[in-house]
């Protein structure tokens, strides 16, 4: 009876190791402090040498690609906006982002607003004091109104605060004068910050300097 | 004289340790490993392409168990992996292109009737899903069983049955493809919650497996 218990027990062993040498996994917690020591023999040298080199030249040209001045960072999962140089934060600040909800295109079946911000890297590609916002269609019909037909009657003043940095498609870093709402996702894709931030910006940035925005 | 009913323990203690050294292929401080520099540098030429372009990329960086987001070689933000695990042994030394983000349901602000719509938060965002790239990969993200064992459970359970779809379909087929590659990520509630955030379809994804420092 022992002996065949033992048969048993040694075959269960046997088949769960051979199930696992048969997994070709590699897992995070297993190797985490596992440093594995190797011999090198001396015309290998020479390779490593030559493969460390390689390697330090393309981090050093990976960092040419880095931005050289000033750029800003923008966080739209926490609602936080950053100027950066280098590795240096030159300011910290509560933005608000894109609420991410949609309304439809009226008339149209299929098309929608997707009030996003945009994902991705742009540039300042304008720098304007006092502006005025041009309300597209969607302001209107958010409001229930009917959308305007001379351009005139879509321009309103001192809503965007005193500066904003236009960066493509309509999108801008601007004022607002709901300030609770920062830290919240409640634009149609701009990014709001208070007067004081706003303006802080806009004296680090220039005409070009990268947003990224994730 | 060794008592037999210690004599299996001993082999099953072998047997796990012969077949978990056997399958763990990543040297992490391995600093005269020229596998390990020559993937490093696969991956460095990868993210020159990546960073030579105004985009936003990500790099799993598994050895320092870390999610890092990226743009023109800067780091823009990061968070911990908690544990991770990969099908293959093979390099992932290429990069991956998120076919699409995991889906999202938006409030649908009616005209007029309620502008002040409730956006979208953070919370809102899932915390088990799973990223399809091209290439061929798929990612599992999990929480941790202790933060929200019923996700990390329906999430393993959907994974094993891919798995077991994917066995399935190489052992009944003439002309077997090569299994898809995968990777599972524990990320905790939040940070799984981030990642689903931050991806955008086509998103450009590099995985480090090994360090050479």
């Amino acid at each position: 009876m022992a002996g065949l218990q033992r048969t048993f027990l040694v075959s269960l062993t046997s088949l769960i190791g051979l199930l696992f040498l048969a997994l070709p996994q590699s897992s995070g917690v297993a190797t985490s402090n596992a440093p594995r020591m190797q011999e090198t023999l001396p015309s290998e040298e020479l390779t490593l040498q030559a493969l460390r080199a390689r390697r330090l030249a393309l981090i050093r040209q990976l960092a040419q690609y880095n931005p050289t001045g000033p750029y800003i960072v923008v966080d739209t999962a926490r609602n936080r906006l950053f100027v950066k140089r280098k590795d240096e934060i030159l300011l910290a600040a509560t933005a608000s982002t894109g609420s991410g909800t949609i309304l439809d295109k009226p008339g149209q079946s299929d098309a929608q607003w997707v009030f996003d911000t945009p994902r991705g890297e742009f540039a300042v590609q304008s720098k304007l004091i006092n502006p005025v916002w041009v309300k597209p269609d969607w302001a209107f019909l958010e409001e229930g109104l009917d959308v305007p037909s001379d351009p005139a009657e879509r321009v309103e003043a001192g809503v965007l605060g005193e500066y904003a940095l236009g960066f493509g498609k309509g999108y801008f870093i601007h004022g607002t004068l709901y300030t609770r709402l920062l830290g919240k996702n409640v634009t149609h894709g701009c990014i709001r910050l208070s007067d004081d931030d706003l303006k802080a910006v806009y004296q680090l940035a220039k005409i070009g300097t990268p947003i990224m925005i994730f | 004289m060794m008592r037999p009913c210690i004599r299996p323990l001993l082999g099953l203690t072998w047997l796990f340790v012969a077949a978990w050294s056997a399958v763990s292929p990543c040297p992490v401080d391995a600093i005269e490993d020229p596998a390990s520099l020559r993937e490093a540098i696969r991956v460095l030429q990868e993210e020159l392409r990546l960073a030579a372009k105004p985009q936003i990329y990500l790099l799993l960086d598994l050895p320092a168990k870390a999610v890092v987001i990226k743009g023109r070689g800067i780091e823009l933000h990061r968070f911990p992996i908690l544990a991770w695990r990969v099908s293959t042994s093979e390099p992932l030394g290429t990069v991956f292109r998120l076919r699409r983000r995991p889906p999202i349901i938006r409030p649908k602000a009616a005209i007029a009737e309620n502008p002040q719509q409730d956006p979208i938060e953070l919370t809102d965002m899932p915390v088990a899903f799973t990223l399809r790239f091209d290439p061929p990969l798929t990612i599992w993200i999990t929480p941790p069983a202790r933060e929200n064992p019923w996700r990390w459970a329906s999430s393993r359970g959907e994974e094993w049955w891919t798995r077991l779809r994917s066995w399935a379909a190489t052992l009944l087929s003439t002309d077997p493809p090569d299994p898809e590659p995968s990777l599972r990520l524990t990320l905790s509630t939040d940070d799984a919650r981030s990642l689903a955030w931050s991806v955008t379809d086509g998103l450009p994804v590099l995985i480090v497996r090994s360090h050479p420092e």
